[in-house]
Parts: C-alpha cells; sequence; structure tokens
C-alpha cells in the first residue's frame, strides 16, 4: 500500500478508516460512525481522504476536539464545543445523526465551528437520515446547501465550484427540507443518483490520491511493531511448513 | 479460476500469513480474463498481500504443497501405479491453502456486486468456489507433472482416489476477529443450523427410508473417524470418545424400542445430548439433518446478512440498563478486576497486518488493542451505568462517554439476536481461539480438524467431493464422511442431487 495513487474497495474504506480515526485517538465507535460515513462519501464518487484527511489532521494536531456540548434552542437544538477549538466533525457528525433520529426531522439543529462540514452531511447521508437540508457558509465564504432529498437522490447548491469535500471550519445548519429548498437560482447545481454511483464504484473501485498516504500513515498507527519473540509466538504456527 | 505457480525454497514455506511466497496462487476472475487481466494478474497475484486486485477479482487465495504426500504422488503416477493410499489418507490432500480473501480485500470486488447474484445469495459462496477450484487445479497439476516425467508409463489418480483428495487449509487467529465483528451474520448461521435441527426433531413419523440411512450413515461415519487422526492431545482424546460413543449409539439404534417411537429424531437427540460428549452431539445432529436435504436447503439463503448496525439514540437509558442486564449477565458477572480476566490482548502486528494474541506484561502492543473485548467493554459500561441517573437520554449519555457508542451500539443489534455473541471472556488467560476457528471453520463444511496450537489448525474440505465432471450425475450431492480407497456416496436420500442435472 505504498503507492499514492491507486484503487480501494469499499470495505478498505472501512477498514482503514475506522482504523485510521482510531489511529488519532478518536474512540472506537466514532471510528466506526466516521469510516461509514467515508463509504457514502466513496459510495457518491468522491476521493474520500480529501474531506476526511483535514479531520483527522485537525483532531491529531488538537486543533479540533471530541468535546461536545447540547443546548435546547427555540428552533431546535446547537451542538458546539465547549473549548476554544474547533469542533471535530468526527464528533459532530454522530452527534448530529443522533439529534435528528430523535427530533424526528422537524426542528433545526445549527453545530457550531465544525472542521469538515461534509463528513456530517455523509454521515446523514449513511444513516439514511433524508427530507433534510445541510447549509453552511466555510471559511473562505463559499456557501453550500446539500439537500438530502430521498434514498434515491440527493444534490448539491453552492455559490461557487470549490469542490464542497474540501470546505472547512463552519457553522452547520440541518432543518427538513422545503419545497422552497429546490431553488436554484443563481447556483451552481449538481445532482448524485445513489444507487447509480454506488453501482459505478461497485464496477470500478474508489480512487484515492495523494492524501491517502497520510491516511493510512494514521491507520498504521494501529499496528504493533513486530519483534522476534512475538512473531515466533504471537500466531501460536512455527515459521516453517515441509512436511 | 487464474492460478500461478512457481519454484520455491522449502525453508520458506509456511502457513503463516507472514509468508512471501507460496507453491501456487489464484484470483477467482469475475468473466472471461482478456490477455491483458492475465498480465496484470501475473504481476501481483503471486505477491498475494503486496499486491493490488481489481472489482473483476472475486476471490484471492495461495496454496502450498505437501510435499511428501504431492512427491508421492507425482512419482507414483510417473511410474503407472496410484499413491500411497495410507499416506495420502493420513493427510488428505496435495495442497493446503493458507488463505483465501474475498469481500473487497486489497482491491477485490466489494460483497455488494455479487451479493444479488443467485449463486451468491448464501454467505462465502465465491471463496469456497475458489477453494473447491484449487482442489481441481491440484489433482490435475500431480497428473500433469506426472505426464511430463514418466510419459507414455504415466497413469492418472483412479476415480475413486481422485474423489478422495481434497484441499487443506490452514487457519490462524484471523478467523476469530471476524466472528466478533460479524455478530449479525453469526447469528444468522447457528440460527439457520438451529432451524433446520428444530425442522427435524419435529417430525413426528420419519420420512420414508431416512432411519434406514441415518443407521447405515452412522457406520460410515464409524470408519471415517477411524481415518481422523491428530496428534493433538485433547483433540485425539475427544475422538477416541467419539469413537466409543458412536459405536454406543449404533447399539442403542438396534433396539427397535428406541428408535420407533414416534418423534424417533428427536429422541435420538435427547439421548445423545444426556450421554454422550459434545463432539458427538455435534456429529449427530450433522446425521440426523443430512436425510432432510428437501426439508432445510432452503436455509442457505437465510445465512447472509446486509444489516449495517445502528446506533439506536432513541432508546431510553433505563431500557439499555434493562437489556444489558438481562442479555449480557454472562459479561457482567466476570471479574475484571483479576489479573487473569484480562491477561490477554489481541492487535495486528505491522508484519503483513498478521492478527496475534498478546499477553500484558510480556508483549507489546496492549495500546494498540484490537476492539473485541466485547465482555470487558459490556462490564465496564454497566459500572458507569448503574451510577448514572435515567433522566439523561443515551445521546447525551454518548456525548459525555463517547468511548462507549461502539459497545452500546452492539448491544443495541445483538440483543435481539441471541446467537450473535461469543459469550465468553477473550481475554481470559485461560481463553483458546482454537475453538473460534472451529466453529467458524465448521460452517465452510471443514473435516479432520487438526490442532497444531491453541492459536491454529489444519483441516480438510471437498474430501470426497464430486469432480467437475461427476456433478451431472445423480446423487452427486451426497459426499458427506468420506472413507479412503472407497467408492464416495454417503447414503443419500431425499435430495435434490438424486435427479439428473
Amino acid at each position: 500500500m505504498s503507492e499514492s495513487y491507486l484503487t480501494i474497495s469499499l470495505n478498505e474504506v472501512l477498514f482503514y478508516f475506522t482504523r485510521a480515526a482510531f489511529g488519532v485517538e478518536a474512540p472506537i465507535g466514532l471510528s466506526e460512525d466516521f469510516a461509514r460515513a467515508n463509504m457514502w462519501i466513496s459510495e457518491n464518487g468522491f476521493d474520500p481522504s480529501l474531506c476526511s484527511l483535514k479531520a483527522l489532521d485537525n483532531l491529531d494536531s488538537q486543533a479540533s476536539s471530541l468535546s461536545i456540548k447540547f443546548e435546547k434552542t427555540k428552533a431546535g437544538g446547537h451542538l458546539f464545543c465547549p473549548e476554544e477549538k474547533l469542533l471535530s466533525s468526527l464528533e459532530a457528525s454522530s452527534s448530529s445523526v443522533d439529534w435528528v433520529e430523535i427530533n424526528s426531522r422537524v426542528s433545526e439543529l445549527k453545530i457550531s465551528n465544525v472542521d469538515s462540514p461534509f463528513l456530517v452531511v455523509s454521515a446523514l447521508g449513511a444513516n439514511k437520515c433524508n427530507g433534510l437540508k445541510v447549509v453552511w457558509t466555510d471559511q473562505d465564504k463559499n456557501q453550500f446547501q446539500v439537500n438530502l432529498t430521498d434514498n434515491e437522490e440527493w444534490e448539491v447548491l453552492s455559490s461557487s465550484s470549490n469542490p464542497i469535500e474540501l470546505s472547512s471550519n463552519a457553522d452547520v445548519l440541518i432543518s427538513p427540507l422545503e419545497m422552497s429548498d429546490k431553488s436554484y437560482k443563481g447556483k451552481s447545481v449538481k445532482k448524485f443518483k445513489l444507487a447509480e454511483e454506488k453501482l459505478r464504484v461497485l464496477h470500478n473501485g474508489v480512487k484515492v490520491e495523494e492524501n491517502w498516504q497520510a491516511i493510512y500513515s494514521y491507520f498504521s498507527r494501529c499496528l504493533v511493531k513486530s519483534s522476534a519473540e512475538s512473531r515466533a509466538s504471537g500466531a501460536g504456527a512455527g515459521l516453517v511448513d515441509t512436511d | 479460476m487464474v492460478a500461478f505457480t512457481q519454484k520455491i525454497p522449502d525453508e520458506m514455506r509456511t502457513d503463516r500469513v507472514i509468508a512471501e511466497v507460496w507453491d501456487a496462487t489464484f484470483n477467482l476472475f469475475d468473466g472471461v480474463p482478456t490477455q491483458e487481466d492475465i498480465d496484470y494478474l501475473a504481476n501481483n497475484t503471486p505477491k498475494q498481500e503486496g499486491g493490488r486486485y481489481r472489482p473483476s477479482e472475486l476471490a484471492l487465495a495461495r496454496a502450498n504443497k505437501s510435499l511428501r504426500v504431492f512427491k508421492n504422488a507425482v512419482d507414483s503416477l510417473s511410474k503407472g501405479h496410484q499413491p500411497d493410499i495410507d499416506l495420502l489418507t493420513s493427510v488428505g490432500y496435495l495442497m493446503r491453502t493458507s488463505a483465501v480473501y474475498g469481500s473487497g480485500k486489497f482491491g477485490c470486488a466489494d460483497r455488494a456486486k455479487i451479493a444479488d447474484r443467485e449463486e451468491c445469495k448464501a454467505p462465502f459462496q465465491m471463496e469456497l468456489l475458489t477453494v473447491y477450484l484449487i482442489r481441481w487445479f491440484t489433482i490435475d497439476s500431480v497428473e500433469e507433472l506426472a505426464k511430463e516425467r514418466g510419459g507414455k508409463k504415466a497413469v492418472k489418480l483412479d476415480k475413486t482416489t481422485r474423489q478422495f483428495i481434497g484441499v487443506g487449509n490452514a487457519t490462524g487467529l484471523g478467523m476469530a476477529p471476524f466472528l466478533l465483528k460479524h455478530p449479525a451474520l453469526i447469528h444468522n448461521w447457528v440460527v439457520a443450523k438451529e432451524t433446520a435441527l428444530a425442522r427435524v426433531r419435529s417430525i413426528e413419523t420419519p420420512i420414508e427410508g431416512t432411519l434406514k440411512v441415518f443407521l447405515k450413515s452412522l457406520l460410515q461415519v464409524s470408519q471415517h473417524v477411524d481415518e481422523w487422526n491428530v496428534e493433538d492431545t485433547v483433540q485425539a482424546d475427544r475422538i477416541s470418545c467419539l469413537t466409543d460413543e458412536i459405536q454406543s449409539l449404533r447399539i442403542w439404534c438396534e433396539d427397535e424400542f428406541n428408535i420407533s417411537r414416534p418423534y424417533p429424531w428427536n429422541g435420538i437427540y435427547q439421548f445423545v445430548e444426556d450421554n454422550f460428549s459434545l463432539e458427538c452431539q455435534e456429529m449427530v445432529v450433522s446425521l440426523i439433518i443430512e436425510p432432510h436435504g428437501s426439508l432445510v436447503d432452503d436455509l442457505a439463503e437465510t445465512m447472509s446478512t446486509n444489516l449495517i448496525p445502528t446506533f439506536n439514540a432513541d432508546m431510553s437509558l433505563a431500557q439499555l440498563k434493562e437489556v444489558v442486564e438481562d442479555s449480557y449477565q454472562w459479561a457482567t458477572s466476570i471479574d475484571f478486576s483479576l489479573k487473569e480476566s484480562q491477561h490477554h490482548f489481541w492487535y495486528y502486528s505491522e508484519d503483513k497486518l498478521e492478527p496475534r494474541f498478546g499477553s500484558k506484561g510480556i508483549d507489546d502492543g496492549v495500546e494498540q488493542e484490537m476492539p473485541l473485548a466485547i465482555g470487558r467493554d459490556v462490564s465496564q459500561l454497566n459500572k458507569v451505568l448503574s451510577s448514572t441517573s435515567n433522566d439523561i437520554s443515551i445521546s447525551e449519555f454518548v456525548m459525555m462517554y463517547p468511548e462507549f457508542r461502539h459497545i452500546i451500539r452492539r448491544i443495541q443489534n445483538t440483543f435481539v439476536r441471541p446467537y450473535s455473541e461469543v459469550q465468553d471472556n477473550l481475554l481470559s488467560e485461560s481463553m483458546r481461539p482454537l475453538d473460534l476457528l472451529r466453529f467458524k471453520l465448521a460452517f465452510f463444511g471443514a473435516s479432520k480438524f487438526d490442532p497444531k496450537s491453541d492459536l491454529w489448525t489444519r483441516i480438510s474440505m471437498y474430501q470426497g467431493a464430486p469432480m467437475p465432471d461427476q456433478l451431472s450425475e445423480p446423487n452427486h450431492d451426497c459426499w458427506s464422511f468420506p472413507i479412503a480407497g472407497r467408492p464416495q456416496s454417503f447414503p443419500c436420500i431425499n435430495c435434490t442431487c438424486q435427479k439428473v442435472i
């Protein structure tokens, strides 16, 4: 796995991304959610390492935190990091899915200062949280609106051509999807048909580019250095089989 | 299947994951490969984990020779006679696989690509097909090599010997994490088996001929077990006990009174459960299910799952506490404060990601422990739950304690699936991973279980199975419990394979 450009399977996305998150000391439950979100990203034709590496880097450098608080608001709820840091999208995405599950998708949820908003979208998508729109303006003033329409399609409306997967550091608002949200005037629109995209990926694999090496490096932190003793005894079998 | 062979130094021949070379390597290819595909695989397949594969590859595998059996077979056939049947019987195969990968491993096709295909609905069908084809490849290989060496003097294996030859497999720790990571799948496997058993036990009047078949099969199994010789003393004792118990069961069955009552299968099962070892109980379960193919074969399709475990944030904390108390007593009753309760840990080595079993205080790597300590994690969760008010929701609880998210999700998805958990402490000093390996291998149809330590085993597969040219013959699918030197045919009845395809 030393190449910087290769094709991987969805199962490998699950395997490596779970452990990459664990490698930056995210709890295993959040790491599993993170990997599922990355599978959804991959199933939709994106390189999962693009938006996820930033989230892992932030956790690793402690620029972001997994600490999270919830407060009720008039419109619904608010998730935020109580520390002076970015809210890690690993925690933000799992907590927002939980909130959507409980609140029957009737009110609004604001999530402050999330490092990788597209991961929140992906977690919602992976958990089939449909009938929602997710809106944010990132640190570069790019505006994004993602309409998670139903189990068959979703769409991205944006104010620029900047890739959604690279959008970072934003306050994210999740609310029920209304008919009026389908006004595309003055916006760049990209639609995704879930089944078609997934079929394409199943037949062609997931392309990962230069960031993959760094994801693999975080994954490698879960591996234990081998010693002569562990090599000899850790798997129970001998080293030569010439029966 | 695309296969590559090479000559390798004897001292580099190992069953371990850390092997670098193999006698033969394989890919099961989806469709007909082009020359370009074959060239691509030629550069990758012999490297196994070091190569990269594509969605066109459904499985990746390798096999090494059993040197003495392979050599004897080629030598004998090249001189015009059959291989030493005693030697062949003592091993059972010419080559053994040491890994068979599918489901997206190293870039191969994801399960989702093929899951809807009729022939793939039951789990692991492509991996098992690969193993079956490898068996065929090993038989063709010795015949071809003998012909090259002996020319006109060379002969082929006779039909009976050909069919008796199985394919070996060496299995290590990798199977144990698999069992833990796929609880819903494992539940479905066991439910299928238990359902099959329940259907047979509930037959009031036996289907015509089935009892006769069962009685014949007891004799065949006795002979089959006689050929099951292992060095491991624990397993050797179990086999010895099994031999005696099958004999006792045959005597018990000779009394018409015992088997002519209503629900005879249930009677046999009860007798065995009350009197004999687990080894014998499981053997008899197989034997009483075997004559009832048409009653149970539909269960194969229930053995797969596409369930993705979800976190149910809507569950109340009170409900979670109740579930832990009701369904996880096996975990909460273990005293994890004892050193021996947390003696071991499981980890992936940087050596080709080989799964290993470490001992705390002796081996490095406890910080990188695989999350397989289900019992310990439930126990820790239970302690925190007991001091937490029911007033907060589960979503609030996991915000405070994100380290419990995975185990809560697991509990939520397994408590409704009672066969999904290995209800034991996998960290215990007395833990024997071998039992987990056998459990999984049994569902693949493995036989001649031959433990080599507490951490790995060898087994045989497809011994007695029809060769591809026999698949259209009637009775082709009744080949369990083969005996060396005899035409393979388990007493067959009530089975779809009696019809010519």
